[in-house]
């Protein structure tokens, strides 16, 4: 299979954005989720809440999803 | 209805004479939530308990306490039992009775595990002593003699030598060791010093005035153990048919006491003066005039029940309301089906009286979204049965709502799956002649697989013709279409969110009227549309999406005067916050392009999965030029079944967590954050929760001639 270097690099700029993306969305729900556990073991009526704020940063990765995504398929 | 039900307040006074017949026909009612009543400059106090609580709850803690004993548990299966029974066991001293029978039974269990502790304390003293050559009655009977026994950690002969007339047996065995020392009365304090320098420590030694030696002595005790073992096992035999005997009448009783001694409590919560009561309480609105006659009909004269308000949604009438008059309690107002997901609302919270309940957007975009992730007939079969299945026997909250989820979900799933997506097992039905997934493609050594291939057969043109195209291929494909998936999931996401503002709106008009709502809400919506315009406008124009129109500019410039419409009508309300809120309606539109992105990784591994066992498990050959399948190899089509079914099962496995977890954060976190903001109060009204207990039919005839 041959590719030319600019296929590897739109490849490249995909894993990039998501791998980077997924990182930054990992530093962040880390931090909520410990909190999150925390709550919901004191008081299990905190789960909605809790899971509201877990998954907020999630968001992030999936822009980076899409980004590479568009970088893939669009571009 | 969206709203919880409607609640008028009325208020309820009567003799207290009759207070008792009262309280149960309030019970009888359930639809009344009492109001508690706090002490004010009204003259009135809080009632005192029913006379007969003190012994109900007195009889309650000797249940409790039984229960306990015989492990009887919440979860604990027993027979359901008759009130009538259970009452007339109660008043004839029967709690009383087991409790002997339990307790003499408990105490003789704890006696025998007591002595048998204890000898199993001498035995381990005795089988320190064994490895010294001494017979038990020497260790003790002596008048000048003092006889110290102890572990030593250091051999402490020569450290006794300066002790004058001390006799000493060691054993020592690496770190530790057992020391007998024999001295005269007088030199103790002395041998004990010395002692206390090898790391003495004294072990009380069992007085025995046979001659035997430890040894001996050990069988002994083991045959005393042994004889109260058998004791303790016919202890505990003996205690487990209690158990079987009264565990339904334990579980019944509880529940009757329990009842009781809540009933015999309502006073604590209620107004009374000298001789009459006053209840103030909130019922359905619908129910207010039933609730009335029937109390008044149970009661007679002896009741005055008074209609007060119907409490209405706006919030001005709430603030206007006494403190403890002010809220109202939300009982959700939902159909069978939307019953299921109440569970998922509230997981957040409890609506508030005065906002649209979403359980029912719940009820529709969950699955819907659950199912067009999925998205697949194989996968949705499973959780169509599952869903079924657990909706037949669970009874518990929380596997209820996953069952709904999954059941209904699952014919989302297969919807979707069967005639959106044209696929199962992460296989589309049919390769198509031109297209990235053909048929061709398939033959020609690539990695998709489809169904038609595997099969060998060609579908009819019919079926199809059932599935929708884009790009070419039957159906829609999750990695080929990808961009039509994101742009379809972009274009679900404006409509559930423009959904939730909605709410927000009507939510606001019913609370504080058209004005307010729309400096309130209205801004958010039209600044919400106008953003929508200006990304669609500016995607054609960077070409991204590549078909231009002539509508591009208008729609930009359009937008952008409807952008600051709203800004302005916003900052009103939120000042400059206005502004910081606009990239979060792009976020927000965005995070549904998740809906796409999860069918598409279910898809992608399904892809790889599928290639592993068609592709690299099963062999294919060359016949005429294109690749088949061959099922020729025994070995190897057995173990491609096996991995089939673990590698799908993963698939699917994580289909549930990721689909129903994502599914799921987007009502609460797009959809609810729009309008909801939940803190309702718990609609109890008063009511015998009754589940180990009934009437029998001769007692339900008689609780209606009451």
């Amino acid at each position: 299979m041959t590719a030319d270097v600019g296929t590897g690099l739109i490849a490249l700029g995909a894993g990039l954005a998501v791998g980077l993306a997924g990182l930054g969305t990992g530093m962040a729900e880390k931090d909520v989720g410990a909190a999150a556990v925390g709550a919901i073991t004191e008081n299990p009526k905190m789960f909605g809440k809790a899971m509201v704020f877990m998954v907020l940063p999630e968001t992030i990765v999936i822009f980076g999803l899409v980004i590479a995504i568009m970088a893939i398929f669009v571009m | 209805m969206l709203l919880p039900e409607s609640m008028s307040r009325i208020v309820i006074v009567g003799t207290k004479s009759r207070l008792d017949d009262a309280i149960e026909a309030l019970y009888s009612e359930k639809s009344i939530h009492v109001i508690d009543h706090t002490t004010g400059d009204d003259k009135l106090s809080i009632g005192a308990p029913r006379p007969n609580t003190s012994k109900a709850s007195e009889r309650l803690l000797k249940v409790r306490g039984m229960e306990k004993e015989l492990g009887v548990v919440k979860h604990t299966k027993t027979p359901r039992v008759s009130v009538e029974d259970t009452r007339s066991q109660i008043n004839a001293g029967n709690v009383e009775d087991v409790e002997s029978q339990v307790l003499k039974a408990v105490d003789e269990r704890n006696d025998l595990n007591q002595k048998i502790t204890e000898l199993n304390s001498r035995k381990n003293t005795l089988e320190l002593l064994q490895k010294l050559p001494i017979t038990m009655d020497l260790y003790s009977g002596y008048k000048s003699l003092a006889v110290l026994v102890g572990t030593v950690s250091t051999d402490p002969t020569t450290a006794l030598q300066a002790v004058d007339g001390c006799e000493c047996f060691v054993s020592m065995e690496k770190k530790t060791g057992v020391a007998a020392v024999f001295v005269r009365m007088s030199a103790r304090a002395t041998a004990l010093t010395a002692l206390t320098g090898c790391g003495f420590t004294e072990v009380h030694v069992p007085e025995e005035t046979k001659k035997v030696l430890p040894a001996e002595a050990i069988a002994e005790i083991d045959e005393e153990i042994g004889h109260y073992q058998q004791q303790l096992d016919a202890a505990n035999l003996s205690l487990e048919a209690l158990r079987s005997k009264y565990a339904a009448f334990l579980k019944g009783t509880d529940e009757e006491l329990s009842i009781e001694v809540e009933k015999g409590s309502v006073p604590l919560r209620i107004a009374v003066s000298e001789y009459s009561y006053i209840i103030d309480a909130w019922v359905p609105t619908d129910k207010v005039d039933r609730t009335k006659a029937d109390l008044e009909q149970k009661l007679g004269n002896d009741v005055y029940v008074e209609f007060e308000e119907t409490r209405s949604r706006k919030m001005m009438d709430e603030e206007a309301a006494e403190p403890r008059f002010r809220t109202p309690p939300s009982k959700q107002n939902n159909g069978r089906i939307t019953k299921e997901f109440e569970y998922a609302t509230s997981l957040v919270s409890l609506p508030k009286y005065q906002e649209i309940d979403p359980t029912i957007l719940i009820m529709i975009f969950l699955p819907l979204f659950f199912g067009y992730m999925v998205g697949d007939c194989g996968y949705a079969i499973p959780f169509i049965i599952i869903g079924a299945y657990g909706l037949k026997i669970a009874h518990n909250k929380d596997w209820r709502s996953i069952a709904t989820v999954l059941f209904f979900g699952g014919i989302w799933a297969f919807i979707f799956g069967f005639f959106f997506y044209g696929e199962a097992l992460g296989m589309h039905f049919i390769g198509m002649e031109d297209g990235v997934f053909s048929l061709s493609h398939v033959a020609n050594g690539g990695t998709s697989v489809t169904w038609d291939w595997i099969l060998g057969v060609t579908f009819p043109s019919w079926f199809s013709g059932l599935l929708p195209v884009v790009d070419g291929g039957a159906g829609i494909g999750k990695l080929e279409d990808i961009s039509f998936l994101l742009k379809l999931a972009v274009y679900i996401g404006i409509v559930h969110l423009m959904i939730g503002h909605c709410c927000g709106l009507v939510n606001h008009i019913i609370q504080r009227g058209k004005k307010d709502a729309f400096f309130a809400k209205g801004g958010a919506i039209i600044t919400f549309i106008g953003m929508v315009m200006l990304c669609w406008a500016l995607t054609k124009l960077l070409g991204v999406t590549k078909i231009g129109s002539d509508l591009t500019m208008p729609v930009l410039y359009l937008s952008i005067i409807v952008l600051f419409v709203g800004v302005i009508i916003n900052s009103k309300t939120e000042g400059f916050m206005a502004i910081m809120d606009l990239p979060g309606i792009i976020g927000n539109i965005l995070s549904y392009t998740r809906l796409a992105a999860i069918a598409m990784s279910k898809a992608g591994m399904a892809l790889a999965f599928n290639y592993i066992i068609f592709g690299m498990i099963i062999p294919r050959v060359m016949v005429g030029g294109i690749y088949v399948a061959d099922w020729s190899n025994i070995a190897m089509l057995a173990l491609a079944i096996v991995m089939f079914a673990f590698l799908h099962l993963v698939v699917w496995t994580l289909a549930i967590l990721s689909g129903g977890l994502h599914a799921l954060r987007l009502q609460y976190v797009e959809l609810m954050t729009k309008f909801y903001e939940g803190n309702g109060t718990e609609f109890a009204p008063l009511k015998e929760n009754r589940i180990k207990t009934f009437f029998s039919e001769k007692a339900k005839v008689n609780t209606k001639e009451v």
